[in-house]
């Protein structure tokens, strides 16, 4: 039950991303509600469900987005496949630990996804670039203890 | 002697009633009489009014409370109001482009933006059952917004023209130099592949070339800020300020051709 209720969280977090977030922007960057779900799910979920959840989110980024099709479907993946891996070698139970972990996976995202733009001859410049990946994992980091308390009390069950 | 005093008082009072009046009464006096009252009356008054303040405390109390809640009720109505305004004057701005224009278009809302930073993109609620098609142009009364990327039965993705993946052949409006206008995710945009000796300053209008299929010849895209020198030193660029204010659409005209 508590799988159907998190794709809901999920499909939720992509409107209010496309939506109100934009409405509520630092210096035109939102905040990415969807990696966090990425990132509470690989953490809480059995590994099959966590990677499927990732990939729905990765999916509906896509659809929310103009870049090429399957890009954050893919990356969402390979984070919560490195996450699941990882979460056996090291504790991720520390709330901070947590956190550390969102500012490290949006920066190493942004680094990519700069990188396939770069492939794709789409220049982006680096003061942008840096703008935009500080601020985002800022604002994610941020929004994240909320998100997480809320998943802690009405998802997982902590 | 106290008697005395509170006849003799009475008596100033009367005396002094009547000169009022009587100075009231005549033209003249009527100006000094009333400076002279200014200042006993404001006192009187302020008095009286702290009086009945007092008096009417719990009266006061719950007219404020009334009038507190009539007045966010009027604030909202307000922002209602003015919200219904601003966007009839958007409307009616994209109504007479629409008549004036000789382009055929079809008028859409934006109903979402990108879920990432890393594109700039709006999704329309107009898709192909309303005749829109891949590739198509997107313009508002101010000039290009984007053009269209996918489209669904209702909706419709469009690329904006500051995102990184836009291209359009231009043409600056004075000289006729010719470039490539290309996003740069931020708020300007950049022209780029001008010759080294190009005929371009700051101001300068630059306006769609035409060379680009689908676009037509003259849409406005943006005026020049600055000028720079590519780093390879063979060619040069151009930061241009779009005129369309691209955060802050809310309806755009899907040009079908």
């Amino acid at each position: 039950m508590k799988h159907f209720i998190f794709i809901a969280v999920i499909i939720i977090f992509g409107l209010l991303q496309t939506t109100i977030l934009n409405y509520i922007n630092i210096f035109n960057v939102k905040p990415d509600l969807l990696l966090i779900s990425v990132i509470i799910a690989s953490l809480n979920f059995q590994p099959v469900w966590a990677i499927s959840l990732s990939i729905f989110a990765g999916i509906l980024k896509d659809i929310f987005s103009g870049n090429a099709f399957g890009m954050h479907t893919l990356l969402f993946f390979v984070w919560s496949f490195l996450i699941i891996k990882l979460s056996r070698k090291i504790s991720f139970d520390s709330d901070y630990i947590k956190l550390a972990l969102l500012s490290i996976v949006v920066i190493l995202n942004n680094i990519i996804t700069r990188l396939i733009f770069l492939f794709l001859g789409n220049f982006i410049s680096l003061g942008l670039f840096l703008r935009i990946t500080f601020i985002e994992s800022l604002y994610t980091a941020l929004i994240f203890p909320l998100v997480l308390k809320f998943a802690k009390t009405r998802l997982i069950g902590e | 002697m106290f008697k005395f005093k509170k006849k003799s008082l009475i008596y100033t009072a009367i005396f002094v009633s009547f000169l009022l009046l009587f100075s009231i009464l005549i033209p003249t006096l009527r100006t000094p009489a009333f400076e002279i009252l200014k200042y006993p009356l404001g006192l009187f008054t302020l008095i009286s009014r702290e009086v009945e303040g007092i008096i009417f405390y719990h009266r006061n109390f719950v007219q404020n409370e009334k009038l507190k809640k009539e007045i966010d009720f009027l604030k909202k109505k307000v922002n209602a109001a003015n919200e219904v305004y601003l966007e009839n004057r958007r409307l009616k701005n994209l109504l007479s482009f629409k008549q004036k224009t000789h382009l055929k278009v079809v008028s859409a809302r934006i109903i979402g933006r990108s879920a990432d930073n890393w594109s700039s993109i709006v999704i329309i609620d107009k898709g192909s059952y309303n005749g829109i098609k891949r590739g198509f142009v997107v313009i508002n009364y101010l000039g290009l917004v984007g053009r269209v990327i996918e489209t669904g039965g209702s909706t419709s993705k469009i690329m904006l023209i500051n995102d990184p993946g836009f291209g359009v052949s231009a043409i600056v409006q004075r000289s006729r130099q010719e470039g490539l206008v290309s996003g740069t995710l931020g708020r300007s945009l950049i022209m780029k592949y001008l010759p080294k000796d190009a005929d371009i300053r700051a101001c300068d209008v630059v306006i769609t070339s035409g060379l680009t299929e689908a676009y037509p010849k003259g849409l406005l895209i943006g005026s020049v800020i600055s000028i720079g020198e590519e780093f390879s030193g063979l060619t040069c660029y151009a930061i241009i300020k779009p005129t369309v204010n691209l955060s802050s659409i809310e309806e755009v005209l899907i040009i079908i051709p």
